[in-house]
């Protein structure tokens, strides 16, 4: 110890000797009998609650999904529901509603609960028929629509599956949103009737929109991918606990030449691809409306990307091809083998049978020789075939009006499906 | 009675259960008024201010168990809220009537005596008033630098680092013992 600490040391022992005076105790009592408690404004407490729980209520009022729902696990369900819905029915994310309609044949309709949140609305139901239901579940039984205020929900799929002795349906069928103002909803089932004609039957619950889950990201992107035909414009991002959907408008001339659709376009979280679970395109003023909808974003967000992998593409060609001749390779398009398999003539038309890689749509086509051409009357026995190898190819019959002889096929272009590799980055906050 | 048990009450408005909360503690908190106050009066001034402002604020203490370390923090504080209101007031003539009236004091004090305790309150002018409420807080009142840091609403760090140059300035002033 240096002589600091200890001359420190020196001055605490003196001041462990000192203590408090003896007056200490009436003084402080003193003092505490002459103070009055301030007073505390509990009005103002009072109002600044209610200006909080005002404020609150206008959020729920107005702004749809502000709260969490967490209810009860619907139980039964295990056999239609996995992943995503499956986790979310596991923390009680259901709203119960349990109310039943019997239907003609005298099978008892259920609805369990529902999920619902900004993108779409999930209907848990049973059916319920101890003599059976195996005919009727293969006829006609539909869930057509919800309605309600404001709403108009169309159903766009669902998954449902029987016991072991055919009595018990357990399913879920999936809607499209409902109004967050709406406060009563109507389920419109079709059922086919015994004179074979089919009735309508309809089921109401209350609905609370205030349980319905709420929207993680709403995104606004309106991002243009130009594309061989037109463009597709992302327009948003609506990420809710059951599913992500990407809005926009496409106007693409060739879109629906090949049934590629939109599962080109991939969703990338974190570097990951998310699931896609479907897409739909419906006709507006300009173009078209399309929505695609994917799985739901990991809970960590990084980063998000839309990745324009294939789309619909379009190649002039303007190309002749010499027929007649024999010929063991294939032509080569644009990069596509494309063989003539057959030629063959009726007495009214010129066939000829090609094969293509599946995804490749000639346009344009006619037949002729240095006199005169004829265009393509039309395709038949469209039929896909899959090679030894995997490889899916299409092979069809072109017809064309008979001609004197057919020298060459003219191909003006072709659709197929194009890498376009485009990538739009998604803010993320 | 349990300290715990008279928090509820203190908390509940109970002024004979802060009292005694205080009182268990009287020593302690009379020890730590008279280091920064300096003299008798004044140190009891200022824990009648901190009972005051103890029993305006108890219900708003949200850990029971903090009672004491909350309680010596707001002691400090009315300490140095005083000692600036004095600062501010203080003139020539009162400050020399003031000092008329501690020697009248000394008489009584014990502490006041020692030609020691003069010795170190003297070193103790060498340093800044932050190093020296810091060595005092550490070397004549035992507490560690979590609670000085709390009481003096600073980090840890710089409780330490007040420390550490304030003994250092001292060691230069107290001069030529050199290295240890």
């Amino acid at each position: 110890m240096n002589n600091i600490e200890k001359k420190l040391a020196e001055e605490k022992k003196r001041l462990d000797l000192v203590t408090a005076p003896q007056e200490l105790e009436a003084r402080l009592r003193r003092a505490l009998n002459t103070s009055k408690p301030k007073r505390r404004n509990r009005f103002f407490t009072l109002g600044k609650l209610a200006a909080v729980a005002l404020f609150f209520m206008m959020l729920v009022g107005y702004n749809f999904n502000a709260f969490a729902y967490y209810g009860k696990k619907l139980l039964g369900f295990d056999e239609v529901i996995s992943g995503t819905l499956n986790d979310l029915n596991e923390k009680g994310m259901g709203q119960m509603i349990g109310k039943k309609i019997m239907l003609q044949d005298g099978t008892e309709f259920t609805i369990d609960g529902l999920m619902t949140d900004a993108n779409q609305l999930i209907l848990y139901y049973t059916l319920l028929n101890p003599n059976g239901i195996e005919e009727m579940a293969n006829f006609d039984f539909r869930l057509e629509k919800i309605t309600g205020f404001l709403t108009y929900s169309q159903v766009s799929s669902g998954v449902s599956s029987m016991n072991a002795a055919g009595t018990e349906i357990k399913g879920t069928m999936h809607f499209d949103p409902v109004s967050p103002f709406a406060r009563k909803l109507t389920i419109h089932i079709w059922e086919p009737s015994l004179n074979g004609q089919g009735t309508e039957s309809s089921l109401s619950f209350p609905y609370n929109p205030n349980k319905a889950m709420q929207t993680q990201i709403k995104q606004s992107i309106k991002k243009t991918v130009n594309v061989d035909k037109g463009y597709i414009k992302f327009q948003s991002l609506t990420a809710t606990p059951t599913a992500t959907v990407i809005e926009g408008t496409l106007d693409v001339e060739n879109f629906d030449r090949l049934p590629l659709g939109l599962h080109g376009i991939q969703l990338i979280a974190n570097g990951e691809e998310i699931e896609i679970l479907g897409s739909g395109v419906k006709s507006a003023i300009r173009g078209s409306k399309f929505y695609i909808q994917f799985d739901r974003l990991p809970e960590q967000l990084e980063s998000l990307e839309l990745y324009v992998s294939e789309f619909i593409g379009y190649q002039k060609l303007d190309e002749m091809i010499v027929i007649g001749s024999e010929h063991v390779d294939p032509y080569i398009l644009n990069g596509k083998e494309l063989w003539i398999t057959n030629i063959s003539r009726t007495s009214k038309n010129v066939e000829i049978t090609i094969s293509t890689d599946h995804d490749v749509m000639l346009h344009g086509v006619s037949i002729g020789n240095a006199n005169e051409q004829t265009s393509l009357l039309t395709t038949v026995n469209q039929t896909m075939v899959e090679q030894e190898n995997g490889r899916i190819t299409k092979e069809r019959t072109l017809l064309f009006d008979l001609m004197v002889e057919p020298e060459f096929l003219l191909v003006e272009g072709m659709h197929y499906i194009k890498r376009y590799n485009k990538i739009i980055e998604i803010p993320v906050n | 009675m349990e300290v715990f048990q008279l928090v509820k009450k203190a908390k509940k408005g109970n002024k004979e259960a802060l009292l005694q909360l205080i009182m268990k503690e009287k020593d302690v908190y009379y020890k730590l008024a008279f280091t920064y106050m300096g003299n008798q009066h004044d140190a009891m001034d200022a824990m009648e201010e901190m009972i005051v402002r103890l029993y305006e604020s108890v219900h708003q203490l949200k850990k029971d168990e903090a009672f004491y370390s909350w309680s010596k923090t707001i002691l400090v504080n009315s300490c140095k809220t005083m000692l600036k209101k004095r600062k501010r007031l203080v003139l020539v003539e009162e400050l020399n009537h003031q000092m008329e009236n501690e020697h009248n004091h000394l008489a009584e004090d014990p502490y006041k005596h020692s030609e020691q305790q003069i010795d170190i309150q003297q070193l103790l002018l060498h340093v800044n008033e932050h190093q020296k409420e810091a060595i005092q807080l550490k070397y004549f009142h035992d507490l560690d630098y979590q609670t000085i840091a709390d009481m003096t609403n600073v980090s840890i760090g710089t409780v330490k680092s007040r420390i550490f140059q304030g003994l250092k300035k001292l060691k230069a002033h107290f001069g030529g013992e050199g290295d240890e």
